[in-house]
């Protein structure tokens, strides 16, 4: 479930070991910045097969904001 | 003769474009690099959108040619600045700083190239895919905001991401740099620093010569530390925040340092206190020429070194 998007994000952007929850900060807590999130974004699309149109990057502030977006398309995480 | 996708789609002479610096890249510049073969850019950068509507009427008086505007997207007039675009007929659009994608739409249904300036592979599928023409891959021996991958490592990489054209910037200041980026890749290139020491630029003469005497470790890179980071030539300003970042200083007391220092560079060729945001490619750079020189200089040498049949 959401253990593989936190372990993409982890992954991305090297930040394991940092406790992630739904309400993460992409940018404050974590640390991202905008290339960060392009890297991060295309690692979810390739791991659960979806094509996510970059002008939804500017929503995705927190992990929170992108499991939303993959429930209200209809991706299971 | 340099006829490739580049020049096909900006619908120059030659496939070459000159950076959307903000307070550089003004309708005297854009025009000059435009009249000499090349795509002349305005850079809209956080000017108020109704003065970029005049800076696009007044290129328009200067020349015949194509030019582009370069809208940077973290700033609050882009909206507006997009509509402009369209309404007043501009066919090429570079964007920086983010992501153009909502207004894409807009810019196809008026036939706008869209070029985004990107400084990874991923962002530049990611705007590939979003419908973009052509990307402006950056390296960061850039001037003013960078990424942090080299042209040379970034331009190969790019190229073999998307099959739009790749246009390379960061560290092109001469033929050589041109013929380098193309069998790196390449279909164009975009130039920054040298067309800020052009005759045409509107640049003081004292930033205008700090750029000339330039050597090459002669830059720096502020910000780091804010996410932000622009390489400018060092000088006073450079060192105090230099200092300041080392101290851990927070975003507001460093923004102080750098409010409005680009137009103090710029405009009042304060050279001690200002940002003079130029690449590393400055110390390459000997003489203020006018554009017609530049362009036809470096595509001159650029033909040479590649032999008419690569390109």
């Amino acid at each position: 479930m959401l253990e593989k998007l936190i372990a993409i994000i982890e992954e991305q952007l090297n930040v394991e070991g940092t406790e992630i929850t739904l309400e993460s900060n992409f940018k404050e807590d974590l640390k991202a910045d905008s290339l960060d999130l392009f890297e991060l974004v295309m690692a979810i699309e390739e791991e659960f097969g979806v094509e996510i149109p970059s002008e939804k990057l500017e929503n995705f502030t927190t992990v929170g904001s992108v499991v939303e977006y993959m429930k209200a398309n209809g991706i299971e995480i | 003769m340099m006829k490739n996708r580049v020049t096909e789609l900006l619908k120059t002479e030659y496939p070459l474009i000159q950076g959307g610096m903000a307070w550089v890249a003004e309708h005297n510049l854009a025009a000059a690099v435009s009249n000499a073969g090349g795509l002349g850019i305005i850079g809209a950068a956080s000017a108020p959108a109704e003065i970029v509507r005049e800076e696009i009427r007044k290129c328009r008086e200067l020349t015949d040619k194509p030019f582009g505007v370069n809208i940077m997207l973290l700033n609050p007039n882009a909206d507006e600045v997009a509509k402009i675009v369209v309404e007043e007929g501009v066919k090429v659009v570079t964007t920086g700083a983010g992501n153009p994608g909502k207004y894409m739409e807009a810019w196809k249904a008026a036939g706008v190239a869209v070029i985004p300036v990107v400084a990874s592979t991923a962002m530049a599928i990611m705007m590939e895919r979003a419908g973009a023409d052509a990307v402006v891959a950056e390296g960061m021996e850039s001037g003013g905001h960078i990424g942090v991958t080299t042209s040379f490592a970034l331009i190969p990489q790019v190229a073999d991401a998307v099959k739009i054209p790749v246009i390379a910037a960061g560290g092109i200041a001469d033929g050589r740099g041109m013929a380098a980026a193309f069998l790196l890749g390449a279909e164009g290139i975009q130039m920054g620093t040298r067309f800020v020491a052009a005759k045409e630029s509107i640049v003081h003469a004292a930033f205008k010569e700090r750029i000339i005497k330039a050597k090459d470790i002669d830059s720096v890179v502020t910000g780091t530390s804010t996410g932000h980071p622009v390489r400018c030539l060092k000088n006073r300003m450079t060192k105090e925040y230099l200092r300041l970042e080392q101290e851990g200083a927070d975003f507001m007391e460093l923004e102080k340092l750098t409010l409005g220092s680009l137009k103090k560079a710029v405009i009042d060729g304060d050279v001690v206190n200002g940002t003079l945001m130029a690449g590393q490619i400055a110390g390459l750079i000997k003489s203020e020429e006018s554009c017609a020189d530049i362009v036809k200089g470096i595509v001159n040498d650029a033909e040479k070194l590649l032999g008419t049949s690569q390109i």
